[in-house]
């Protein structure tokens, strides 16, 4: 049971991974929290359904397409809406990522809101049994395809010259726009990745869970409980909190009661910000009053 | 520029008048009309205390609804349970909310601060909700609460027009009370602890306790309006007090004016009046909602209020920043 | 001092527009209807099942009215949500000024609105919210013209037990006032027969896996599970219950899902063969007893994709229409609903179970059937093995 509960866990923490990876890199380069990210979740799984079902495109060409219109669409929103604010007080960013988040809900709803979609099934593999585990094929696919994905973005972040680049962004803003790098579209670049990569969360787990509106609400708190566990603004970090969180759901619904799954994520918020607000993997930053 | 002393002047009989001529309101309204006004009323108070956090004390705390929560249910569970008339619960809601107000501000004075309190205190709201879900026994679960028919000096509690008065006797109070508190040394402290917390520590203003005092008078606030929220529906329920309801107080805050009395007025005014007018295009309010909030952070960023700082100086806020 | 405040209060308070009206909502050729639905907010998908009724209205106007009036439907967005309700619901009373009202998903509105209208006296009539507390205790006015809860959760019951040597009945459930509205009478009648569930499981909203719960289910060992979950979720259980080999196991599913779409969203029959629903209609989605009333929901509403929602609420339209007739052309609302009182062993020609209504008993509809998938077709069952 315990192994069976850890697969299940990981193929869900691989979704709030690529949900806490996406908010930690728009995190970093702006210090930005897109309190609107669930919705953009939900905007590339629902892209992808329009090409898919309604107009017959083939999983993966469909996929690439719906992630790269959610990649222009983050650099859009970047340029239009979060540029032109920029100067104000700094909730003002939260309430524009949250109201374009309703924006996108707002379409979706108008669209489809009285009818929960199937999102046809990627790869229909036969269950694999072990003994007793079952290892289901959306579960393969998923933790496979999250591996590759996450394997491919650490990889250019840590080898090539884009990744220096982004080591410089982050380390100064300041240091980085001196040695010429434009820090400003590198910011609307980030917004880009950061919509894509959530885009492909959605994407995932669409086949699963079925298309409606308010599919990304719950993977907003996920990412956010992923980065804090993590260390918010951590990379890898959030990566590892939300494979942590993840499997901790599936524990606490198993072994304690069902009805904790839903404030597993709430409880493990509260818990680290309280005992370690840095969490596993952040850096301490001291505010010496 | 700054208002001259007979500017002033008229800022205070303006302050009286309006409320005044309010009272006329019950006697021209349907009781349909009455209804949403009353419901601006609980907005009012909402956006007031949220503000008071956020605006004025510069914290990003999302605790409101938490509050508003506790408040209701606390003002339902003593008719409920402990048989108190409603009038006699409005202090013990308020109360309620201080409480958890106290609670936030602990989280802040831990040092977690900007995202990690947004984050921390939206987690304080959800887990609040679990509650009011799984302690079936106190709270009704998913049932929710109905509120006992009442009657308060012969007068009905169930007649709007009774709930109208009441509603706005307390906004007035709990307004200008904070506007006071504003004005006050106090006051002043939270607004010095926004622009720099170290300075005005170096002050020796000791801002852990003014803190801890900006939150728990938004949660006094933010718990009084709860109070009138279970007297307004009769009927407490966990589904009011999710996300929904704390983005909409969050935009409220915003588009009338980060930090300002007046933007808190004018922010609950039109974004309860203006979903209730749109009624008439179902399916369309989170469309609507998302872009006029687009709209008045790229148009106008200091909120709704600043239109009216623009008209005349007898609506500058001198603890308002520009 | 108190006998002042009252003598002020009287004054101030008594001269209240004449609201109460008996004919309030009527002219010589149009009956004002309040419709209410959950028609945006994350609920709106249950707003289906008003549309209905107005397509009955509609064919009832084509027909040429109820004693030449015809039928106006004046719609309200409750976006399930109990303070937008009572708006809602004061709007069309004192502003719209309808002459009944008819319909409202979503129980948590009905029953936050349930003392405005108690007080307003209009009728009531409720076409889709199941929980018994909206019109038990009876309140003069308000009608429920569909199964309430407490007889479709002892319908999920009766089904289960009906099945030859079911002793171990498991149940999972959302935690919210719809899905208890349905487990809760269900338990009631599994105890009252001897029967404890081997396992209470929840299952929130918005997860899309229930591994935990279906390795509990597992060990639990049951010989039947009731599943109080919506559509999304109902599908992914159904989906994770197959993956886990334990497809065979017979699960009792609500009002709130249908064989047809369940079925579309699962994608394959061995998932959802052993899935039955309640099913209040005499006949499945497809089935032919159905069919006219679908094409007359398709008729009114070219777009409407059609599930068992979408016929929630014929049969109390048509229990509406027949008070109206009764009632003649000096309607008034107390003759109409005197008239609904009279409605005996109505047959509707849809709802499985017929509709009665008393002076002292203002839930009309005691039962229901169920559905199930037989040889691979929907079929409408009495009990296990038992067509309807």
């Amino acid at each position: 049971m315990l192994l069976q509960l850890t697969i299940s866990g990981l193929s869900q923490g691989a979704i709030y991974a690529l949900v806490a990876l996406s908010l930690t890199v728009v995190y970093r380069s702006t210090t930005i929290v897109n309190f609107g990210h669930g919705d953009f979740v939900m905007a590339g799984a629902f892209v992808s359904y329009v090409l898919t079902v309604m107009l017959g495109v083939a999983f993966l060409p469909a996929a690439v397409l719906a992630v790269i219109a959610m990649f222009l669409l983050g650099l859009c929103f970047s340029r239009g809406l979060i540029r032109p604010i920029r100067g104000g007080p700094h909730i003002g960013y939260a309430l524009m990522c949250i109201a374009v988040g309703y924006v996108l809900r707002g379409i979706a709803r108008i669209v489809w809101g009285r009818e929960v979609l199937p999102m046809p099934s990627v790869f229909d593999m036969p269950p694999v049994f072990i003994g007793n585990l079952v290892i289901t094929g959306d579960a393969m696919f998923i933790i496979g395809t999250t591996t590759v994905l996450l394997a491919i973005f650490f990889a250019i972040l840590a080898l090539t010259d884009i990744g220096k680049m982004v080591q410089a962004v982050y380390q100064s803003q300041r240091g980085a726009q001196l040695i010429g790098i434009n820090v400003d579209r590198f910011n609307d670049m980030a917004w880009g990745v950061g919509a894509a990569m959530g885009a492909m969360g959605g994407i995932l787990i669409a086949p699963v869970s079925l298309l409606h509106p308010d599919l990304g609400a719950s993977f907003l708190i996920k990412g956010f409980a992923a980065m804090t566990l993590g260390g918010f603004g951590s990379l890898h970090g959030a990566v590892i909190g939300a494979l942590l969180l993840g499997v901790s759901e599936q524990y606490a619904g198993a072994y304690i009661n069902s009805a904790l799954i839903d404030i597993t994520a709430y409880l493990i918020i509260v818990f680290v910000l309280l005992v370690r607000p840095h969490g596993l993997f952040g850096h301490k930053t001291v505010v010496k009053v | 520029m700054m208002p001259t002393s007979a500017q002033l002047r008229f800022r205070t009989i303006l302050f009286w008048l309006v409320p005044a001529l309010m009272l006329a309101v019950p006697m021209v309204v349907n009781p349909y009309v009455l209804f949403i006004i009353n419901g601006i009323l609980i907005f009012v108070l909402i956006t007031l205390g949220f503000n008071f956090v956020i605006g004025n004390l510069g914290q990003l705390a999302f605790a409101n609804t938490a509050f508003f929560g506790i408040g209701a249910y606390s003002s339902a569970i003593a008719t409920t349970s402990l048989g108190l008339p409603w009038i006699a619960t409005i202090p013990l809601a308020g109360l309620a909310g201080a409480l958890g107000g106290f609670l936030a501000s602990a989280a802040a004075l831990r040092g977690i601060r900007l995202y990690y309190l947004a984050i921390i205190t939206l987690a304080f709201g959800e887990l609040m909700r679990w509650i009011y879900v799984h302690a079936k026994s106190i709270t009704g679960g998913t049932d929710g609460l109905s509120m006992p028919r009442e009657t308060l000096l012969g007068f009905s509690l169930t007649d709007d027009r009774v709930k109208f008065y009441i509603f706005l006797v307390l906004t007035v109070v709990l307004v200008k009370a904070t506007l006071n508190l504003l004005r006050s040394h106090i006051g002043r402290s939270i607004m010095a602890v926004r622009e720099n917390e170290v300075a005005t520590a170096s002050l020796g203003i000791p801002t852990s306790r003014i803190i801890v005092i900006a939150f728990m008078w938004s949660g006094f606030v933010v718990g009084c309006a709860g109070s009138l929220f279970a007297l307004h529906t009769a009927y407490v329920f966990p589904e009011s007090f999710g996300m929904l309801q704390l983005i909409v107080s969050f935009a409220m805050v915003i588009v009338g004016g980060l930090g300002s009395v007046l933007g808190s007025i004018l922010g609950a005014v039109v974004l309860t009046a203006l979903p209730e007018y749109l009624r008439s295009f179902p399916g369309m309010e989170e469309l609507f909602f998302g872009l006029i909030v687009i709209a008045v952070l790229l148009l106008l960023p200091q909120g709704l209020a600043s239109l009216l700082r623009r008209l005349s100086p007898i609506f500058i806020e001198r603890y308002y920043r520009e | 001092m108190k006998q002042t405040l009252n003598v002020l209060a009287m004054t101030l308070f008594t001269a209240l527009p004449a609201f109460a009206g008996e004919t309030t909502g009527l002219t010589d050729d149009t009956i004002k209807i309040g419709v209410m639905a959950p028609f945006s907010g994350n609920a709106a998908s249950y707003s289906k099942a008003e549309v209905g009724m107005m397509a009955y209205y509609d064919k009832i106007n084509e027909e040429g009215g109820v004693h030449g009036r015809k039928l106006v439907a004046i719609q309200e967005d409750t976006a399930c949500d109990p303070a937008k309700g009572l708006a809602g619901v004061k709007k069309l009373i004192f502003q719209d000024e309808v002459f009944m009202l008819h319909g409202n998903s979503c129980s948590g509105v009905a029953l936050a609105i349930r003392p405005v209208v108690e007080e307003a006296g209009l009728p009531w009539m409720i076409a889709h919210a199941a929980s018994d507390s909206i019109s038990n205790p009876r309140a003069p006015n308000i009608f429920h013209g569909l199964p309430t809860g407490s007889a479709n959760g002892r319908a999920m019951a009766q089904f289960v037990l009906s099945r030859p040597d079911t002793k171990r009945v498991a149940i999972i459930e959302h935690s919210n006032d719809w899905a208890h509205s349905y487990s809760d009478p269900a338990r009631a009648y599994l105890k009252e027969n001897g029967v404890d569930p081997v396992a209470d499981l929840v299952m929130e909203r918005g997860q899309t896996d229930a591994t935990a719960q279906i390795l509990k289910i597992r060990e639990a060992k049951p010989d039947f599970i009731i599943a109080s979950l919506y559509e999304a979720e109902t599908a992914i259980f159904l989906r994770d219950l197959k993956k886990y080999g334990m497809s065979d196991i017979p699960v009792m599913g609500t009002a709130g899902t249908d064989l047809e779409n369940t079925l579309k969203r699962v994608g394959d029959l061995d998932t959802v063969k052993n899935y039955f629903v309640i099913h209040s209609y005499i006949d499945s989605l497809g089935g032919d007893k159905l069919k006219p009333w679908g094409d007359m929901i398709k008729k009114y509403n070219p777009d409407e994709e059609l599930s068992t929602f979408s016929f929630a609420s014929i049969g109390s339209a048509i229990a509406v229409v027949n008070a109206l007739e009764a009632a003649g052309p000096d309607l008034t609302r107390s003759n109409f609903i005197a008239e609904l009182e009279k409605i005996n062993n109505l047959d509707t020609g849809i709802l499985s179970d017929p509709i009665t209504f008393t002076h002292d008993d203002h839930q009309g509809v005691k039962g229901s059937a169920v559905a199930g998938f037989v040889d691979g077709q929907p079929t409408v069952l009495r009990s296990w093995g038992e067509r309807y």
